[in-house]
């Protein structure tokens, strides 16, 4: 479109940008707290902080599935759907529930669940109402207060935006291996132009995985035709193919006796000794049509939908598995999902995704300032700034600064929202998207040094504020989990310091308004000397 | 230890690319790169990092190569730091990458 | 307005910046019309692709309806850039709409729709 294909794809790399950079950084930042969100989660339920992970984990599963089969058959023997969430590595929680019957109106049944501390099989209290980190997982996709469809297609569309500025991006950055470790500080805009390029090379190969498989994830929603042309039945019959664990059998009057859960263990022992148990579903339990689904855990296969088995719930026959015996076209989609979830991750892979996806934000937070600061560059000294470079200026300020904060207060939120409010968990997330909001005031206040320097602050403070209140209003603290070992809340309230010194050292960056006019009247003196002498 | 192996080689097969270079290699030796050290450098660097690759999908397959991959991240930006900061320091990590690199290699044969 | 690379960005302006430059109602029109062109004219393109794909490949039905749709970002995304590397936006509309009906019939006279 332009003079050169080079020229087209700067132009196009810029404006892809542009058009969706906030929004990219909303993804991002949630996406990357949502790799520990598991960890997230545990902070945010104080009630289940003295839940030690176990030592004989895989072990301990067939005694516990046994005894919370028990406990179901007594709470809810006609109960249409039980689920039964085994410990995992990274989540101690030994859980189960039953659905409860569906009243008029409700899309889905509700579920009641019961927690149980899988070293005593003792109930635990019920903790707090709150999203934990699935929040952030969520809003990283389905974003919220709008419908899930809607925002899908909206971060369907800003995911290939972003696939189409990293691809141009690297067609235009012709010395991407020269400057691979160059970084010049102090010099303006080089130095926010080599910043964008380091965290954009240094983690390119996660940056095009990741947009690739995210809009992966959603690509049926997407692209469900060649499922409709090659399958009479569509979409649907494509499932029930690859997937036939997935086939629910009709709900049925006629009672029949669950079979014994060792039958369908003993099955599943004899397939794969050492099976590490996630899930175990009962549809229909005590009907004719009852059927029990087990999944066992994927560990560090790249694989996502991993081995899961069917059996008939009356006479504990294998009806049908997946996972198994994935064909190449099979194994190259379904390691996509896994990929992106990055679920396989064990610790140190799962810091290394962090990290990278902490570069990610750092790429498109240094691509938005650039743009501010390439519209502010052209404005002459009399010209007024035009309506775009203040909404440029002020979306900045307002996301770069604000998702930060609006995520310390959600987690100060969570210690310090009564226990018993209703709705409690839609209130915390209030909560986030009200300080967002605050710092969108402050934004559109002015986006003059000083603002971000007060919004530095107010992060800080935040961030500061997070391990502090949590210290005052749960049993353990920082020090204390250390001290413990309990790495998941030592990680996040160190996540939280490391934060608040990070905005603290931004805000002694940021040239105080003293500091500008000394400098510029040194500058002013200089000049007039060079011309005397 | 077997991590700490594979990435030691990568990051020393990219401080290698980085010598491979006529600013970075001025910046460390105060002297003119050869063509000759700009050649050795480079298979150097694709050696080690090759290795490194080599070791990570040989010990763990589809997540080794995740791994490499996040080894890659770090050492890129551990290298972009050492050079455009603090590049005196450059000779001292490069000595002690190839000690942790021996050593975590010795521990990983023996054990 | 838009022509200067990453490089001048920087600080090394090109000279004519001193002339004004005015954004005029045809070119953001033109560029609306571009990203029209590439998004929806490419999405469609795509689909129609991928699904005569999934009914030539010689693979079983499910294997190739994954494989399609896995690659379908890949192509979508070729199809968003070439949209903007094309200088006439008028070759971009023609060709997409040639190439997805024609593609469309192929795929039609496949599955005897017509």
């Amino acid at each position: 479109m332009k003079e050169s294909f080079f020229r087209s794809m700067a132009w196009l790399h810029t404006w892809v940008g542009l058009l969706v950079c906030w929004l990219l950084f909303l993804i991002f930042f949630a996406g990357t707290i949502s790799f520990f969100k598991d960890e997230v989660t545990i902070w945010a339920e104080p009630e289940t902080h003295h839940v030690k992970q176990q030592v004989q984990r895989v072990q301990s599963q067939a005694e516990q599935i046994n005894y919370v089969f028990a406990q179901l058959q007594h709470q809810a023997p006609n109960s249409l759907s039980w689920r039964i969430n085994l410990p995992e590595p990274r989540n101690p929680i030994l859980s189960y529930g039953y659905a409860e019957p569906k009243q008029p109106g409700q899309r889905r049944a509700p579920f009641n669940y019961t927690h149980l501390d899988p070293n005593t099989l003792e109930q635990l209290p019920a903790p707090r109402d709150t999203k934990g980190g699935n929040f952030f997982y969520r809003l990283h996709f389905d974003l919220h207060y709008i419908d899930v469809f809607t925002a899908r297609i909206i971060v369907c569309l800003a995911s290939l935006f972003m696939l189409v500025a990293l691809v141009t991006g690297i067609v235009i950055h012709k010395r991407i291996f020269k400057d691979m470790f160059s970084f010049r500080a102090n010099k303006g805009s080089r130095s926010w132009l080599d910043a964008h390029n380091v965290s954009s090379v240094l983690a390119l190969p996660f940056h095009i995985m990741i947009t690739y498989t995210g809009i992966i994830t959603l690509i049926f929603m997407l692209f469900p035709y060649p499922a409709e042309t090659v399958y009479e039945d569509g979409l649907k019959q494509m499932f029930e193919e690859a997937l036939p664990i997935n086939k629910r059998a009709k709900p049925s009057e006629e009672q029949r006796p669950l079979i014994a859960i060792n039958d369908v263990l003993d099955q599943i022992y004899t397939k794969s000794p050492n099976a590490d148990i996630s899930y175990v579903f009962v549809r229909n339990a005590n009907t004719a049509t009852s059927q029990i689904v087990v999944y066992l855990a994927t560990g560090k296969d790249v694989v996502d939908n991993g081995p899961r088995y069917l059996f008939n719930g009356v006479t504990g026959e294998l009806e049908a598995s997946s996972g198994e015996d994935w064909s190449a076209s099979a194994q190259f989609y379904d390691s996509m999902t896994a990929l992106h979830s990055g679920r396989l991750a064990e610790p140190l892979l799962r810091w290394l995704y962090f990290f990278c996806g902490v570069a990610g934000c750092a790429m498109i937070a240094t691509g938005c300032i650039m743009w501010a600061k390439r519209l502010r560059e052209r404005l002459k000294a009399d010209q007024k700034p035009s309506f775009g470079l203040k909404l440029v200026e002020t979306l900045n300020l307002a996301t770069l600064m604000g998702l930060p904060f609006a995520t310390a207060a959600f987690f100060i939120a969570n210690r310090l929202l009564p226990l018993e409010l209703a709705e409690r968990a839609d209130k915390e997330i209030l909560v986030f998207f009200l300080a967002w909001l605050a710092m969108l005031i402050i934004a559109v206040s002015g986006r003059e040094k000083h603002h971000w320097r007060y919004s530095a602050w107010l992060n800080a403070i935040a961030c500061f504020l997070v391990p502090v209140v949590n210290a005052l209003t749960t049993d353990g603290n920082w020090i204390t989990y250390l001290l413990t070992k309990q790495w998941a809340l030592f990680g996040i309230d160190s996540a939280f310091i490391c934060a608040g010194l990070l905005f603290l050292l931004q805000s002694k960056k940021i040239p105080s308004h003293k500091t500008v006019i000394n400098k510029a009247k040194s500058n002013k003196n200089r000049l007039l000397k060079e011309q005397q002498g | 230890m077997m991590e700490l192996l594979q990435f030691s080689l990568c990051f020393l097969g990219f401080n290698c690319f980085a010598l491979a270079k006529f600013n970075h290699f001025r910046d460390v030796f105060k002297k003119k790169l050869t063509e000759k050290q700009r050649h050795s450098f480079l298979m150097s660097g694709w050696i080690t990092i090759l290795l490194s690759l080599l070791l990570s999908v040989l010990n763990d397959g589809g997540y080794g190569a995740l791994l490499f991959c996040g080894y890659m991240a770090l050492s890129v930006v551990m290298l972009m730091i050492l050079y455009s900061f603090t590049v005196s320091w450059v000779k001292y990590v490069s000595v002690l990458t190839m000690s942790v690199l021996l050593l975590s290699g010795f521990s990983v044969m023996i054990l | 307005m838009h022509s200067q690379s990453l490089d001048a960005m920087a600080g090394n302006r090109p000279k004519n910046t001193a002339k004004k430059r005015s954004v005029s109602l045809s070119y953001r029109v033109a560029v609306f019309l571009r990203f029209v062109a590439a998004i929806m004219g490419g999405y469609a393109f795509t689909s129609v692709l991928i699904s005569l794909l999934a009914v030539l490949l010689p693979l079983n039905k499910l294997d190739s309806v994954l494989l399609t749709t896995t690659l379908s970002v890949f192509f979508y995304c070729c199809v968003f850039i070439w949209v903007f590397a094309v200088k006439s936006l008028k070759t971009v509309w023609i060709t997409i709409l040639l190439t997805t009906s024609g593609q469309l019939l192929a795929l039609s006279f496949i599955k005897g729709w017509l």
